[in-house]
C-alpha cells in the first residue's frame, strides 16, 4: 500500500508536486471568487438604488432555514478538514467516513434549499411566475439576484459533493494515502471556499433587515 | 542517502497536521459568531444600517478564520496568504471604485 503511490520514474524523482498543484487549486479559486465576486457588487449596485424594495423583499426568505444550512455547512467545513487529518496520519478508514458525512451535510444543505425554493415557487416569486411579475421593480431585482446566486452556489455545492465522491473512490482504492493526498486536500480547498461564498450569501440575503 | 533524509526532514518541516480538536475549536468559534449575526439581526432590527455593517464584518471575521484554520493558511507557505491578499485588494478596489462611482451620481 505504501509503495503505491502512482508513478515514479527512474532516477529523476517523483512526477506529482503536490505543492503545484496546490497553487494551481488556489490560482482557480480565484477565478471563482472574482466570478461570485461580480456577482456581489451587482448586488451592492442594486441594493444601493433600491434600499426599501431590498429591505422588504429581504423579509419573505426564512432565516431559520438560512441558519440551518449555515450550520450544516460550518460543519461540513470542519469533517473534510478533519479527513485530511485522518489521511495524513495515514487512517484511510477514517478520512472516508469524514468524507461521508461532509457528502451527508452537502445532501441535508441540498434538500432544505429545495424546500426553500418550492416555498417561494409556490408563492409565485420565481423569476416570471404571476406575482413576481407584479413586484416593484427594486424587489424583482432582489429576487433575481437571490435565485441566480444562491442557485450559482447550489451549482458549486453539487461539484464539490462530486468531487468528493471522487476523492472517497480513491481514497478507498488506496490511490490517495498518506504519501498522496493532494486531492484531499484540493476537494477541502474547494468546499471551503463553497462554504465561504455562503457566509457572505446567508447575511446579504437573509440577515439585511 | 543524506540527500533523501534531507528531503524527509523538510518534508515533516512542511507537513503541519492539525489536530481533531483544533478543527473543532474552530468549529466552535464559528458557530458563534454564526449565533451572534443571527441574534443581532433579529433582535436588532430597528438598527438597520448598523446591523448591515456589523453582520458584513462578522462575516468577514468567519471567512479569515476558515481560510486561516481550515484552509491551512497559517501553516502553509506565506505566498498563499500573500496572493489571497493581492486578490482581496483588487477586488476591495472594484468595490470601492464602484460605490464611489454610484454614489456621485
Amino acid at each position: 500500500m505504501k509503495h503505491h503511490s502512482g508513478l515514479v520514474l527512474p532516477n529523476s524523482g517523483h512526477n506529482r508536486d503536490a505543492e503545484a498543484s496546490k497553487l494551481g487549486m488556489w490560482l482557480f479559486l480565484f477565478t471563482e471568487f472574482l466570478l461570485f465576486g461580480g456577482l456581489f457588487i451587482v448586488y451592492m449596485v442594486y441594493r444601493m438604488l433600491n434600499p426599501e424594495a431590498f429591505l422588504a423583499a429581504s423579509f419573505q426568505l426564512n432565516v431559520t432555514m438560512g441558519s440551518i444550512n449555515t450550520i450544516v455547512l460550518l460543519i461540513s467545513s470542519m469533517t473534510i478538514a478533519m479527513s485530511i487529518t485522518a489521511i495524513q496520519l495515514g487512517n484511510s478508514k477514517k478520512s472516508i467516513q469524514l468524507l461521508m458525512i461532509t457528502v451527508a451535510a452537502s445532501l441535508v444543505f441540498m434538500v432544505i434549499k429545495y424546500f426553500e425554493w418550492s416555498a417561494k415557487i409556490h408563492h409565485g416569486l420565481f423569476p416570471g411566475m404571476a406575482v413576481f411579475n407584479q413586484l416593484p421593480k427594486g424587489e424583482s431585482l432582489f429576487f433575481y439576484l437571490y435565485f441566480f446566486m444562491t442557485g450559482l452556489h447550489a451549482l458549486h455545492i453539487l461539484i464539490g459533493a462530486t468531487f468528493i465522491g471522487v476523492v472517497i473512490h480513491r481514497t478507498k482504492s488506496g490511490r490517495l494515502n498518506a504519501g498522496n493526498y493532494s486531492l484531499t486536500e484540493n476537494a477541502g480547498l474547494y468546499w471551503h471556499l463553497v462554504d465561504i461564498i455562503w457566509i457572505y450569501l446567508f447575511p446579504l440575503f437573509y440577515l439585511i433587515h | 542517502m543524506k540527500n533523501h533524509s534531507d528531503d524527509h526532514a523538510e518534508k515533516a518541516h512542511e507537513t503541519h497536521i492539525v489536530s481533531y480538536k483544533d478543527h473543532f475549536s474552530t468549529l466552535a468559534a464559528l458557530l458563534l459568531l454564526t449565533v451572534l449575526t443571527v441574534s443581532i439581526s433579529v433582535f436588532g432590527a430597528n438598527l438597520r444600517t448598523l446591523t448591515v455593517a456589523t453582520a458584513m464584518l462578522i462575516a468577514t471575521v468567519k471567512v479569515i478564520v476558515v481560510a486561516y484554520y481550515f484552509m491551512h493558511l497559517k501553516f502553509d507557505k506565506k505566498i498563499y496568504t500573500w496572493l489571497v491578499l493581492i486578490v482581496v485588494v483588487l477586488f476591495a478596489s472594484f468595490l470601492i471604485l464602484t460605490s464611489i462611482e454610484y454614489l456621485n451620481r
